[in-house]
């Protein structure tokens, strides 16, 4: 494998930028898109003018525009070198921080943003292709909670699941989205372990409770070189330090054991390459589409043995000044999902948590993050991208 | 979520060159797969390619439609077209052939499916042109029973 282009921390990011979570709000991604590229310009004294770099998650709202990139820069003013709208869903966030790095570095552009924006909540457009008309659509399953139901109940079949296990993560997230200015408001209310545990079955063993609600709102970030930070006063800088990604694990085993993710090998090589064990990982910020996902990498990254991950989260203290921090700003679950831009909720926390910036959800003394993407469900398995990125300050 | 009180069509597949055979077989009651002549294995769903050696000389052959359940999911929010099924059981089949094939199981109440159990391809008809696979328990015995 090639060296860690990122362990020289010669590219940093310097500032995050994050709507409020709304469901139906009306805007479209260019507006809400709008309101994070002022956030972003205020915190670092940058107009349009100096963005010379960016990168988007494709929206949901926007994917029948061919032209998503084109139209969205011109709509900010901006008049870019290097443009990139990636398509690994919500993987892409990290995705696009390792991407815009690698931009950065090799002079393609000198200033990024990272943009996920997206309003499927008030405009939906997507349409996939491949095997769905045919093979999946006409079969009655009911879409990525489907999915996640044939995965949790094998994975119940061979190792069991405690789902107070579960229910201790919904609570903590929770938690977190109640301290959270940003998470849709009618998310922010107090839930038990006893509340997930008989919310309703949508595809069993999955649970309302167990998963996300498609919203509208957008995050982002701003990339330079360390060198031009410094030079700029900007003082208050993240290091992306390593990154790893895989898409379609195992892809042409068509008898997988479907409880094996791409973050098996991810997660570890992302730690590996920072030089970090398990036990030195201040907070976690895993991508979260489901409980069940937060679970199964909490034993992939190392966190929990293998077929111990509920009972891993049953035991272990998830909030602020816990043991392991996961998502304390109520990740996407609790914050509500923008669509696409989902996977920015758990990298701007991330991000937040390191600038000092938690606030009442506060980790003491964070140093460093391990954050990681899905993206995409495949056909029968888990998910089709799988990243892991580690960040320090 | 509300659920529709009037049911709403179940998507119709609509066949491409490569896979109008899977059809073609399924019209006859045939459960069709791809195999790979060079790998000497099967694949689900079709493609133009083989997964495995990328080449485009995959042949159809007519399959067992028998296999075991690899897992399952009770659907309680019901997809188009299921709308009065609910709550019905969505399987993950591993067939003998070795390849896995996400279908609607029918002819049996969820509560009395496990995983591990038996079971074989069964066919509705959604129009003239399209009989869908399903798949029900195969009380037949035999055939390796695996979990």
């Amino acid at each position: 494998m090639a060296g860690n282009f990122l362990a020289d921390k010669d590219v940093c990011i310097v500032a995050y930028g994050e709507t409020k979570i709304e469901r139906r709000g009306g805007r479209s991604a260019y507006e809400i898109a709008a309101e994070v590229a002022e956030q972003l310009y205020k915190k670092t004294k940058l107009g349009p003018s100096d963005i010379d770099g960016v990168t988007f998650t494709v929206p949901l709202s926007e994917c029948s525009n061919p032209f998503w990139s084109g139209y969205a820069t011109e709509y900010l003013g901006i008049s870019a070198k290097w443009l990139q709208t990636s398509d690994i869903g919500g993987a892409s966030a990290i995705g696009n921080v390792a991407r815009a790095a690698m931009a950065i570095k090799s002079g393609l552009c000198e200033t990024a943003m990272i943009l996920g924006v997206d309003a499927p909540s008030t405009q939906w457009r997507a349409y996939y292709g491949s095997y769905r008309n045919e093979f999946w659509d006409p079969v009655g399953i009911q879409g990525p909670p489907g999915a996640f139901g044939l995965l949790m109940n094998r994975y119940e079949h061979q190792y069991g699941i405690d789902f107070e296990g579960l229910g201790a993560l919904a609570v903590a997230q929770r938690n977190g989205a109640i301290k959270n200015p940003n998470a849709y408001e009618k998310l922010k209310h107090k839930i038990t372990v006893k509340d997930y545990i008989e919310s309703r079955q949508v595809s069993s063993p999955l649970r309302l409770l167990d998963s996300v609600m498609w919203c509208d709102g957008g995050n982002g970030l701003v990339m330079m070189k360390t060198s031009r930070a410094k030079k700029l006063g900007l003082g208050n800088r993240i290091y992306p330090v390593s990154y790893a990604e895989i898409s379609n694990f195992d892809c042409a085993n068509q008898t997988p054991d479907i409880t094996a993710t791409g973050h098996s090998v991810t997660g570890p090589s992302a730690l590996k390459q920072a030089k970090l064990k398990p036990k030195d990982v201040d907070m976690f910020h895993p991508y979260d589409d489901f409980l069940f996902a937060v679970m199964l990498k909490t034993e992939q990254c190392g966190f929990a043995k293998k077929g111990q991950g509920s009972q891993f989260l049953r035991d272990t203290d998830l909030g602020p000044t816990g043991t392991l921090p996961i998502n304390t700003g109520g990740g996407q679950i609790s914050c509500g999902q923008p669509g696409l831009a989902g996977g920015g909720i758990n990298l701007t926390e991330a991000v937040r948590q390191l600038m000092g910036d938690g606030g009442r959800r506060q980790v003491p003394n964070a140093r460093n993050a391990l954050v990681t993407g899905i993206g995409v469900i495949p056909y029968g398995r888990n998910w089709g991208t799988a990243n892991a990125m580690v960040l320090v300050n | 979520m509300a659920t529709a009180s009037t049911a709403k069509p179940r998507p119709v597949p609509k066949p491409t060159p490569t896979t109008q055979a899977f059809w073609d077989g399924a019209k006859k009651g045939k459960l069709m797969l791809q195999w790979d002549p060079v790998a000497r294995k099967y694949q689900f769903w079709p493609r133009a390619n083989s997964v495995r050696t990328g080449r485009r000389n995959l042949q159809w052959k007519e399959t067992s439609g028998k296999g075991f359940l690899y897992s399952f999911t009770v659907t309680h929010v019901p997809t188009p077209g299921f709308e009065d099924k609910t709550p019905y059981v969505v399987g993950l089949v591993e067939l003998d052939e070795g390849v896995r094939i996400v279908a609607n199981m029918i002819n049996l109440a969820p509560e009395e499916v496990e995983i591990g159990m038996r079971v074989k391809v069964a066919w509705e008809k959604l129009n003239d042109d399209i009989d869908y696979f399903a798949f029900e328990p195969d009380k037949s015995g035999g055939g390796k029973k695996k979990t």
